[in-house]
């Protein structure tokens, strides 16, 4: 993987732009699964998983080559989400409407994806719950719990990603976890 | 409702796969006598499994082609615009 990867970068650095795009390909659903939890909104989600990506190839040669590659485009995603969300007050839950599409909000949106109809249903309210929950989480919080638990990241790589020491991380898993043990328990 | 903090603390040790020998014996003795810190190590590992159980979304299908027509152009005066 790490080879590969390492391999369509150079070829993006001599100009191939097509190269990008397998390394697209290959991380997106990860950049995009981190903006969406991040934000609890789709359309927005899809908005900065892209510029994370357009981000990345502007700025591809200040990539450390020795660096993991992920950790360098996480690093950018997760930025674009904090940065986002200090922005604006936090007004995207899933009752919002996402704008342009009449009476479509985001329940509808995530029924259409997921495949099988009737034994979906039930884990479909549970993740909506779930989902809900991860969004009344401060951010600091939030992020941690969402590269930890969601991508399934370590803590040194969490701290890299955040540029924050081991220690403040795990301050912060804690934290995070106490919250979501109190909002989650009557589940 | 009679939570032990120390034990809380080797609670999260344990959940970051980060629990010295000692505190992790400690934490299993302490949880054999403790039904509160026992229904408490329960929910966290609950809310834990709970948020894991959601990591399966797909970016949309037309994602990468999406990206791609967003890359600035080799020239640098016809920088693209969306």
């Amino acid at each position: 993987m790490d080879a590969l990867i390492k391999e369509r970068i150079n070829q993006v650095l001599k100009g191939d732009h097509n190269a990008f795009g397998e390394i697209v390909e290959l991380y997106k659903d990860k950049v995009f699964q981190i903006c969406f939890r991040m934000l609890g909104n789709r359309q927005e989600a899809e908005d900065l998983a892209q510029e994370a990506f357009v981000r990345a190839f502007v700025n591809i040669r200040s990539f450390n080559i020795q660096m993991k590659f992920s950790t360098w485009l996480y690093r950018i995603a997760t930025n674009l989400c904090i940065d986002r969300l200090r922005k604006k007050k936090p007004d995207y839950y899933l009752d919002a409407e996402v704008s342009g599409t009449e009476g479509l909000n985001m329940y509808s949106q995530i029924a259409s994806d997921m495949a099988k109809p009737e034994d979906e249903v039930e884990s479909l309210e549970l993740q909506e719950t779930i989902q809900v929950e991860i969004m009344k989480l401060p951010e600091k919080y939030r992020s941690v719990i969402v590269l930890k638990y969601i991508e399934e990241l370590s803590l040194k790589e969490i701290s890299e990603i955040l540029d924050l020491p081991v220690g403040t991380v795990k301050t912060r898993i804690h934290r995070g976890r106490e919250a979501l043990r109190k909002q989650l328990r009557h589940l | 409702m009679n939570y032990h903090e120390e034990i809380i603390d080797y609670m999260h040790d344990y959940l970051d796969e980060d629990i010295k020998p000692e505190h992790k014996e400690a934490l299993r003795d302490h949880l054999h006598t403790c039904a509160e810190c026992r229904d408490y190590f329960h929910e966290m590992k609950k809310a834990v499994a709970l948020v894991q159980s959601t990591s399966h979304i797909k970016a949309p299908d037309d994602f990468t082609s999406r990206v791609m027509a967003q890359l600035p152009k080799e020239t640098k005066t016809t920088g693209a615009k969306r």
